[in-house]
């Protein structure tokens, strides 16, 4: 009895550690980057004074991509943790089951068309509307997330199908994408591989705006789909016996998933890690506690993005290596050790 | 089907394969007549035609088949091996396995000759392998962590890939065949290079069918019928590598072959595992040329990736096979 009450206790200080981590890595990644800023310059440029140089740098490069990547960070891995809740498979999860590879056809098919839209004979990169690239690509991973649906419900399949399904679609999506690059867009494939690697470079205010209205709504539908949530984990004869309407809650959490994944891959492309490993880590340091395992996974979220672009930017210099790169690299190690342990 | 019956079919589809082959030399950025392919194949004349048919279409179709026949082969065995009807070159991280290695000595050491890159690919892919079977604990009743292993292993070599590539500066010809795949160029050197890593994958597999055979059953059965565990595992692990090591450099991933071509063969119920093997080869090659003349005539005079095509052919027979119910997934939410 007392190992489990100490067990108890011990898990929200896990909680804790896990946010004073995300609190020290936000720091860190204003105070260091690839140009050195003195600290009391940093600080009186976060007041609003200090030299033009260091504000610039950290108000208009450094704080909004550390932004943009935070927003990103909960949006994936709440996205990964409610899907793999409601399918019961720790492989589930949108970015890697269509949505991420719907928003790169979509993507790609906008830089295709845009030139013969919006400035016929031109193929310069300055001249592309990538401001609208966010939308562009989330409208394409809610349509690969309405593919999903339909599977799951025109056909009534079990959650595993589902899943095995989506992956199946992206991997036809994506080869529709490369396709069309390698038939068509040579002119513009940096800004494709760039887009496709998942990256936080010079991102804006813009992209934190863009996200901030999916992230405070996904965070505030928490606490209304919690109690169903709790119930979808199981079977969906056993959670209609408990008065769950299972299909309509099912529906709401997977468009609530698919739309938090669709927005975030369109501002900063797939990164499709963040969504597999974050839930199963928060699992594995949470327990099987749901009610510690949700914050968990949002903070979790969060700090993997933000260290993972810092690491990024410091490990390669001028050329910083992408988000979606890094995260790949010291993220999958990590999952494989967890995987092993999962009985 | 009988034995009878299933000679019969292997040799309609190598048929088939046969003139696709002959049909595709015709088609390209110079359409040539019958009567041109037929003179240049059997009476050479050393015309622009001779070019055309002898140097650039002949050998890449071939290339093509004997690529299919490979990845087909491969999955055949992964899948038996494992009893998980998912395993495939891709989902267990064998390709990424082999690519990654490959692409790294392609652009950060040039000097290392072609020759060796199946070498490297057969080390890769059998790295990539173990560390998914370690996860899996062998693949043995944890089919979803196989695959889940397989996926997050690719994820990662598939990272190290596009590093290296952009490191490389983003040289698009490059890029794009380490992406999705292709047969433009392949010459008759490739093929070469190629064929003994296929062939031994083909042969072995046909060689040891008895031992195939028992491990589709399962483990315990096998050892109880004699099957020394240790020795066979790792030889026909190594079986099912060889293709996908000798078919990465020259064809790039050619996605969903290797998965779906076996599941075809397995469909029509052909009698024992030998002819299993045979029609599983004989499908993936005729899936892979179909794909190559697909992607080279389509959008004349430019040329798709082949990987493409066999994802836009297999991905629906995957989900066909899912929703019909006919993989037979097991332990579901485990």
């Amino acid at each position: 009895m007392t190992a489990v009450t100490a067990l108890k206790q011990s898990k929200p200080r896990v909680l804790l550690a896990a946010f004073l981590l995300g609190l020290i890595s936000l720091v860190a990644a204003v105070f260091l980057g690839v140009v050195d800023i003195p600290a009391d310059d940093i600080m009186s440029a976060l007041s609003g004074g200090g030299s033009s140089e260091a504000r610039s740098i950290i108000m208009d490069i450094r704080l909004p991509r550390i932004i943009t990547g935070i927003l990103a960070g909960i949006q994936f891995a709440l996205a990964g943790l409610l899907l793999q809740t409601i399918t019961r498979n720790p492989l589930a999860d949108p970015s890697l089951m269509g949505v991420s590879q719907g928003a790169t056809l979509t993507v790609t098919i906008f830089l295709l068309f845009t030139v013969y839209i919006f400035n016929p004979g031109s193929n310069t990169v300055a001249e592309l509307p990538i401001g609208w690239l966010p939308v562009a690509g989330m409208a394409g991973g809610m349509i690969a997330g309405g593919i999903i649906y339909l599977l799951a419900f025109r056909l009534d399949l079990s959650p595993l199908r589902i899943t095995l399904c989506g992956i199946a679609i992206g991997a036809v999506l994506h080869a529709v994408a490369i396709g069309l690059i390698a038939g068509w867009g040579s002119a513009r494939i940096e800004i494709i591989l760039e887009w496709l690697s998942g990256s936080l470079y010079a991102r804006t205010w813009d992209h934190a705006l863009f996200l901030l209205p999916f992230t405070v709504a996904g965070l505030a539908v928490l606490p209304i789909i919690y109690r169903p949530l709790i119930m979808l984990q199981f079977d969906a004869a056993v959670a209609r016996s408990f008065g769950l309407s299972y299909r309509m809650q099912f529906s709401f959490v997977l468009l609530v998933s698919c739309a938090l994944a669709a927005s975030a891959v369109g501002a900063v492309g797939p990164i499709v890690v963040v969504g597999l490993i974050v839930p199963h880590l928060a699992r594995f340091l949470a327990g099987r506690h749901f009610p510690l395992v949700l914050p968990m996974t949002v903070v979790l979220g969060a700090v993997v993005v933000t260290l993972g672009d810092l690491i990024g930017r410091l490990a390669g210099g001028a050329e910083e290596v992408p988000i979606g790169i890094v995260t790949a690299i010291l993220g999958v190690p990590v999952l494989l050790m967890l995987l092993r342990k999962v009985p | 089907m009988d034995a009878r019956k299933s000679s019969i079919a292997i040799g309609v589809i190598i048929a088939a394969t046969l003139v696709i082959i002959v049909a595709g030399l015709m088609p390209g950025a110079k359409t040539l007549s019958i009567q041109a392919v037929w003179n240049a194949l059997v009476a050479p004349d050393g015309k622009i035609e001779l070019i055309l048919v002898w140097t650039l279409r002949f050998p890449r179709s071939l290339a093509a088949a004997v690529v299919g026949a490979g990845l087909a082969v491969s999955g055949y065995l992964l899948q038996s091996l494992t009893r998980n009807p998912l395993a495939d070159p891709g989902i267990t991280g064998v390709t990424a396995g082999a690519t990654a290695p490959i692409v790294t000595c392609f652009v950060l050491m040039p000097w290392v000759p072609g020759v060796y890159y199946p070498f490297i690919g057969l080390a890769g892919g059998l790295a990539a392998a173990s560390v998914t079977f370690w996860v899996a604990r062998g693949g043995n009743g944890r089919p979803l962590h196989l695959a889940l292993g397989g996926i997050s292993v690719s994820l990662f070599l598939g990272a190290v890939t596009i590093y290296v590539l952009l490191l490389a500066g983003p040289q698009s010809t490059a890029l794009l065949f380490w992406i999705s795949g292709g047969f433009a160029g392949r010459t008759w050197s490739h093929l070469l290079q190629m064929l003994p890593w296929v062939m031994i994958g083909l042969v072995g597999a046909l060689a040891l069918h008895r031992v195939v055979s028992m491990f589709a059953l399962s483990d315990h059965a096998a050892a109880g019928m004699g099957v020394q565990l240790n020795l066979w595992k790792p030889v026909l692990l190594l079986l099912s590598i060889a293709p996908v090591a000798g078919v990465a450099p020259v064809a790039g991933p050619v996605a969903f072959v290797g998965l779906a071509a076996p599941h075809i063969a397995k469909f029509l119920k052909p009698q024992g595992t030998v002819w299993e093997i045979g029609l599983a080869a004989a499908i993936g090659s005729l899936i892979v040329t179909s794909a190559d003349l697909i992607a080279r005539t389509i959008a004349i005079p430019k040329e798709l990736p082949v990987g493409i095509i066999t994802a836009l052919l297999g991905g629906p027979i995957f989900i066909y096979l899912i929703q019909r119910g006919r993989l037979d997934v097991k332990a579901e939410g485990a």
